[in-house]
């Protein structure tokens, strides 16, 4: 269990990435937004994921500084992404649009704008300040190993390193993931604040209708 | 400021944040308005690009910290789009 070596990501690990994104965005369903929002294949996504995170522009869930990697025997097991919120000067959700407006086609957006009222109201203001934990996945074989924790923790300790007064982690989850709020409160966080979607068309194009906030104190 | 560019982010902005009433200023960012998500931000950088003609290079988006960075911005790719004509 403890024979995983904890690092940073690096562009020879983006293919992990790329599935980490996939399957946190897909949050335990089937549900997929690059898909459901964009009516992007796979492959495309697959794509399109890979040229934003080769982009190596900071400060978002989708950039390659932010992820940390637990490898065992040569093999990558699990990713966390994390970052600072506001440490780039631009805000997160700025900087996430931005990588996608760049890289999506206008065609695609064209659609997206036309269910971007009901998106929006699952949208939870990142706080500033604040470590803001991002897309997190453990391959199937690996899970069981308390990996998240660890990479949680480890993602702690970076950025008390570079900012040490440092005091609250964020994490948002959909309300329906029940799994991945159970491995949250088991790392110590508690939910302060959830959203609810009014009508059930979200279910159309996210995994959940509710997301819920949860904040652990450090 | 520009006030063409003024009026044309103010214009993009009321359409894509569902907000007629909207007032733009130099110093509001995401964090001002509650519509602002990722989605709706991307939304309004290709409706930017569309109604100015111009198209944004990534690194040019990532040091855009407000509305008044973004007004700069486009006001720079404007004044290189007129000397090069």
């Amino acid at each position: 269990m403890n024979s995983y070596t904890i690092r940073r990501a690096t562009i020879q690990d983006i293919p992990f990435l790329v599935e980490t994104i996939i399957e946190a965005e897909k949050s335990g369903s089937e549900r997929l937004s690059y898909a459901t929002i964009f009516g992007l294949s796979i492959q495309e996504t697959n794509d399109c994921l890979q040229k934003i995170l080769q982009e190596e522009i900071d400060g978002c869930e989708l950039s390659l500084s932010s992820f940390l990697v637990a490898e065992r025997h040569g093999e990558i097991a699990a990713a966390v992404g994390a970052w600072l919120e506001g440490e780039e000067g631009v805000s997160s959700t700025s900087m996430k649009g931005s990588l996608l407006a760049c890289t999506l086609p206008l065609e695609v957006i064209k659609r997206a704008s036309t269910i971007s009222n009901i998106i929006g109201e699952l949208h939870i203001e990142v706080a500033r300040g604040v470590l803001q934990i991002g897309l997190v996945y453990v391959s199937p074989d690996h899970r069981g190993n308390n990996l998240t924790q660890q990479l949680i923790k480890a993602q702690i300790e970076r950025s008390k390193s570079k900012m040490d007064t440092l005091t609250e982690v964020h994490v948002q989850v959909f309300g329906n993931n029940l799994p991945a709020i159970r491995v949250y409160e088991k790392c110590g966080f508690k939910k302060i604040g959830e959203v609810e979607c009014s009508t059930d068309a979200i279910l159309d194009y996210l995994p959940g209708r509710s997301k819920i906030l949860m904040k652990l104190g450090v | 400021m520009e006030n063409k560019t003024l009026d044309g982010l103010t214009e993009i902005f009321r359409k894509v944040f569902a907000e007629p009433g909207l007032v733009l200023t130099e110093r509001m960012s995401s964090r001002d308005v509650e519509k602002w998500d990722s989605l709706a931000h991307l939304i309004m950088i290709k409706e930017v690009e569309t109604y100015f003609h111009i198209s944004f290079k990534i690194r040019e988006l990532a040091s855009i910290q407000n509305v008044g960075d973004l007004i700069c911005v486009v006001d720079s790719k404007l004044k290189d789009q007129s000397n090069n004509h």
